[in-house]
C-alpha cells in the first residue's frame, strides 16, 4: 500500500516536472521565434533600400552625406552577427532613414513620385512591425524570464541550463514612423 | 451569470480610479462564456423535455435529443460558415496589397505585435465608418473595414480598430458570439414549431392521449401535471429567446469592452483607439444598412441611435468605451 503511494506521488512529480520542462521550452520557443519575425522584417527593409536611395538621388544626387550614412548602417546590418549587434545596427539605420526622409522633405518633386512615396509607405510600416515585433519579443523574453526565475522554473532552469535574456532597448522615436522624427 | 458582480471586474457604473486587469477579466469572462453555453444548453434540453412532457411523457428523451440535435446543427453551420455568411451580407470584397497598402500594412504589424497568423483583410464600399472581425479562430480569422473608416484615421487610430478586431479574433468572441445567435436561432425556431403544432391540434391530440393514460387508473396527477407542463412550456417559449438574446447582448457588451483593452494592449497605445472612437461617435452621416444577424460584429453599432445604455444594444456606449481606455 505505502509502495504504491511512493509510486503515485513519484509520477505526480515526474508529470508536474514535465509540464513545467514544456513550458519553458515553449516560451524560449516563443522568442527564438519572435526573434526571427524582427529579422524578416529587418531583411525586407535591407532589400527595399538599395531602391529608395536610387529614386532619391534621382532628384537630390548632392546629399552624399546621407547616402553614406544608409549605406554604412547598411552595411553593418548585413555584418551583424548577434542578436545585439543587429540590434544596434537596427537604430543606426532608423536615424539614418529618419534623416533621409527629412531632406526629402525639400525636394517636392521628389515627395510626389510615385514610387517614392510607395516605397516610404513600405519603409515606414516595416519601421512600425519591426517596433511590434520587438515589442513583442521583449514580451515573449519576460515571460521567459519569469518563467525560469520564479518558482517551480527554478529548480529547473539551473539542470537545463537556462538563462535570463536581455530586453531589446527601443529608441522613443521608433514608435513613430520615420518621416517625422527630425531628431541628429 | 450575472456580468459585472465580482468588485475586482469593471462593470457598467465604475470609478473614475479602476485600473483594467487583463487577466482578471479574461478569465472571467471565460467563466461568463462557459455558464452561458451551459445555461443554454440546460434551457434547451428543459424546453425539449416540456414539449415532450406535454406531447407523449414517454417519447421526451426523444423531444430533447431533437431539440439538442437542432441547436447542434445550427451551430454547426454557425461555426463552419458564419464568416462567410457575414462577408457576403456585408458586400465585402477582400483587400490587395496593390490597392490597399496602408490596410495591409497596419494589419500585418498589429498582428505581428499580437502574434497570430494575419487575418484576411476585406473591404466594404462605404462611407460609414466601421469594422468587424469574423472567423471560428485565429487561422481563420478575416477583418472588414469600410472605405470611411480608412478615410477617417490616422495609422494610429487604424492599428488601435485593427487592433481592437484582432482581440475579438484573438479572445474567441467571434466563435462564441455566433453561436449563441445560432442557439438563440434554434429555440426561436422550436417556438415556431410548437406554436403551429398547436395551431394544427397536434398538441391537443397528445393532451387526449395523456389524459385516456391517467383515466386507465394512474390517477389525475398526470393530467394536472400536464396541464401545468403545457403553461410552463408556453411561458418558456416565450420567455426564453428574449431571456436569451438579453444574456447575448450582456455578454457582447462586456466583449466590447475586454476587445478594447486587448486592443489597447496589442498596440501599447490606447489612446490611438479613444481617438477613432470618439472620431467614429461624432459621425453625422448615413447609417449603415446592416441586417440585425451580423450586428454584433461591428466595431461600434452601425445602427447608431441604438448605441445608447441599453439592454438591447450589442455595444456599450462610446463614451464609456472612450473614458475606459483614457483610465488604462
Amino acid at each position: 500500500m505505502s509502495t504504491l503511494i511512493i509510486i503515485v506521488i513519484l509520477a505526480a512529480l515526474v508529470i508536474w516536472a514535465v509540464s513545467i520542462y514544456n513550458r519553458i521550452i515553449t516560451l524560449e520557443n516563443r522568442y527564438g521565434n519572435a526573434w526571427s519575425q524582427i529579422d524578416v522584417q529587418l531583411k525586407r527593409r535591407n532589400d527595399l533600400i538599395p531602391n529608395l536611395v536610387e529614386v532619391v538621388k534621382g532628384y537630390a544626387a548632392h546629399e552624399k552625406g546621407v547616402f553614406e550614412e544608409v549605406a554604412a548602417s547598411r552595411a553593418a546590418m548585413m555584418g551583424a552577427k548577434s542578436v545585439a549587434e543587429s540590434a544596434e545596427a537596427a537604430n543606426m539605420m532608423s536615424s539614418a532613414l529618419g534623416r533621409l526622409f527629412a531632406i526629402s522633405e525639400n525636394y517636392p518633386e521628389l515627395k510626389a513620385n510615385q514610387n517614392f512615396m510607395m516605397l516610404q509607405e513600405e519603409l515606414s510600416s516595416v519601421e512600425n512591425k519591426v517596433a511590434y515585433a520587438r515589442q513583442f519579443y521583449n514580451d515573449a523574453v519576460l515571460q521567459f524570464n519569469n518563467a525560469i526565475t520564479t518558482v517551480p522554473g527554478v529548480f529547473l532552469a539551473g539542470p537545463m541550463s537556462k538563462t535570463s535574456q536581455v530586453f531589446l532597448e527601443i529608441p522613443e522615436t521608433e514608435r513613430q514612423a520615420p518621416q517625422v522624427s527630425f531628431s541628429s | 451569470m450575472n456580468q459585472g458582480r465580482n468588485p475586482a471586474v469593471p462593470a457598467g457604473s465604475t470609478g473614475p480610479q479602476e485600473r483594467i486587469s487583463l487577466p482578471d477579466w479574461k478569465a472571467q469572462n471565460k467563466r461568463n462564456s462557459w455558464l452561458l453555453a451551459l445555461f443554454m444548453f440546460a434551457l434547451l434540453g428543459g424546453i425539449g423535455w416540456l414539449i415532450g412532457y406535454v406531447v407523449d411523457p414517454a417519447m421526451s428523451g426523444v423531444f430533447v435529443g431533437g431539440a439538442l440535435l437542432l441547436a447542434g446543427g445550427q451551430n454547426a453551420v454557425a461555426y463552419w460558415f458564419s464568416d462567410r455568411i457575414a462577408l457576403a451580407a456585408t458586400g465585402a470584397r477582400e483587400a490587395t496589397r496593390e490597392e490597399h497598402r496602408y490596410l495591409v500594412n497596419v494589419t500585418e504589424a498589429v498582428s505581428i505585435g499580437a502574434g497570430v497568423p494575419v487575418p484576411k483583410i476585406w473591404v466594404i464600399d462605404s462611407p460609414t465608418p466601421n469594422a468587424f472581425a469574423t472567423g471560428r479562430n485565429p487561422e481563420n480569422g478575416a477583418i472588414a473595414v469600410t472605405t470611411g473608416l480608412m478615410e477617417m484615421l490616422d495609422r494610429q487610430e487604424l492599428e488601435g480598430v485593427v487592433a481592437h478586431e484582432m482581440a475579438h479574433i484573438r479572445n474567441y468572441d467571434i466563435r462564441f458570439g455566433s453561436m449563441l445567435v445560432a442557439t438563440v436561432g434554434a429555440i426561436i425556431l422550436l417556438r415556431d414549431m410548437v406554436l403551429r403544432g398547436m395551431r394544427f391540434g397536434a398538441m391537443g391530440g397528445g393532451r387526449s392521449r395523456g389524459g385516456s393514460r391517467s383515466g386507465g387508473g394512474s390517477g389525475k396527477g398526470g393530467g394536472s401535471g400536464q396541464a401545468i407542463g403545457y403553461i410552463l412550456l408556453i411561458v418558456l417559449l416565450v420567455l426564453a429567446p428574449l431571456l436569451a438574446t438579453l444574456l447575448h447582448l450582456a455578454v457582447s457588451r462586456k466583449r466590447e469592452y475586454l476587445a478594447d483593452a486587448t486592443g489597447a494592449y496589442i498596440t501599447r497605445n490606447p489612446e490611438g483607439l479613444a481617438r477613432a472612437l470618439e472620431k467614429i461617435g461624432a459621425y453625422a452621416g448615413e447609417p449603415m444598412p446592416v441586417s440585425d444577424g451580423v450586428r454584433h460584429l461591428f466595431f461600434v453599432n452601425p445602427v447608431s441611435k441604438l448605441n445608447a445604455e441599453a439592454l438591447g444594444s450589442t455595444h456599450p456606449p462610446i463614451s464609456e468605451r472612450v473614458r475606459r481606455l483614457r483610465s488604462m
